[in-house]
């Protein structure tokens, strides 16, 4: 009987989700929250101008009407809704409801999630006289 | 019965003469019926005896036969040939050390399995005459599906983690098997798995890619386990930052 001599493959740290088409679409997925981040720190930037006053404010506003800052936004929208999709979509995952002998069917609590996104959209349109 | 051959591509690594493996081809006449695992019996059989390769029951039970084939890992005997191409590639699980050939070294997934405690610990032990522990047929749902598990370690092939991880990573199938154990109603044993389950290298770790789940042939959603107690975690962690303490 030989010695053992167990064989170790290596993983490359940095370009191991080459590798395989789910891991390439998970680090897309995680990379393009980098936008999301960006839009919030744009929104963010705002509440300070708005604080400041309505110099600041108009200045804020004119911002982000520049076709370039349209473009980055609609980009960072369709991010968001894709983040939100596969956020949702997680859902009954991380969180079963159970019901006697039975689990709610994962569809109702992904439902529930849109349902409750549509609401509060239309509330903050509504408080913003949009709707 | 029509027959046709497939070209057999296996990872052979055979340590007492081979530096590093390297890819083996092996012409295959094979049934239509055939799995991958039918094709390398046919080629231990008739072809090449020195080939090897784990297996048992044939049939998904016993989760001994998980390699990687054309690029997923799959149960041998549940990746039908009739479902892949002309050429077929065999490669041992990923994350694992090659023991030989297919064969993976699985010490590090059984070390870790123990560390979880994946047994029931109950709140006193019954003597065998005081009868069984009673449970619900609701009780025994909140965590039948994860103990569907067969230790196949198809998910900790999949898992990017518990390879980046340098195998630190306590992985899929040990905290799945910790999970069902804390959701059981027979057992009080959540905290004495807290430390592992709770830890850096525990639940923590697992950055949700959901591989695991992907590829679990028993449909044991390792991945959702996972987010429930990471959730169990952090309420555990805050309820004995304000003193009231868990189960």
């Amino acid at each position: 009987m030989g010695a053992r001599r167990p064989y170790m493959r290596t993983m490359s740290k940095t370009s191991w989700f080459m590798t395989h088409a789910r891991f390439k679409t998970y680090m897309l997925h995680e990379i393009s929250s980098v936008f999301v981040a960006l839009y919030m720190w744009l929104l963010i930037d705002g509440l300070f101008r708005l604080a400041k006053g309505p110099e600041a404010w108009e200045a804020w506003l004119s911002f982000i009407k520049h076709p370039l800052v349209v473009v980055i936004s609609l980009i960072a929208f369709a991010f968001f809704v894709i983040h939100t999709m596969s956020w949702f979509k997680a859902v009954p995952q991380a969180m079963r409801i159970q019901q006697g002998e039975h689990f709610v069917d994962g569809k109702l609590i992904i439902g529930g999630h849109y349902a409750a996104l549509g609401a509060f959209s239309l509330f903050v349109l509504i408080l913003a006289g949009v709707a | 019965m029509s027959k046709r051959t497939i070209q057999l591509e296996v990872l052979r690594y055979r340590p007492e003469q081979d530096k590093e493996p390297f890819f083996q081809t092996y012409t295959v006449p094979c049934e239509e019926e055939w799995v991958v695992l039918d094709a390398l019996n046919y080629v231990k059989d008739e072809i090449d005896r020195t080939l090897s390769f784990r297996w048992s029951c044939h049939m998904f039970v016993c989760g001994s036969c998980g390699y990687k084939i054309d690029g997923e890992p799959k149960l041998g005997c549940k990746a039908f040939l009739r479902d892949y191409g002309d050429n077929i590639r065999v490669e041992p699980l990923d994350n694992f050390p090659i023991e030989r050939d297919l064969v993976v070294v699985i010490d590090d997934f059984v070390e870790k399995l123990q560390s979880v405690k994946p047994y029931i610990i109950a709140k006193e032990e019954k003597a065998l005459a005081a009868g069984e522990y009673i449970q619900t047929p609701a009780q025994l749902k909140a965590f039948k599906q994860y103990s569907m598990c067969i230790n196949c370690l198809l998910c900790y092939s999949a898992c990017p983690q518990y390879g980046l991880t340098n195998q630190e990573f306590i992985g899929p199938a040990a905290l799945a098997l910790a999970h069902r154990y804390n959701m059981d109603s027979r057992d009080v044993g959540r905290s004495a798995r807290e430390h592992v389950l709770a830890a850096h290298e525990g639940v923590w770790e697992c950055s949700f890619v959901g591989a695991c789940s992907v590829v679990c042939p028993k449909d044991v959603d390792p991945a959702g386990a996972i987010q429930q107690a990471k959730f169990t975690s952090a309420v555990d962690y805050l309820t004995s930052m304000v003193g009231i303490g868990g189960k």
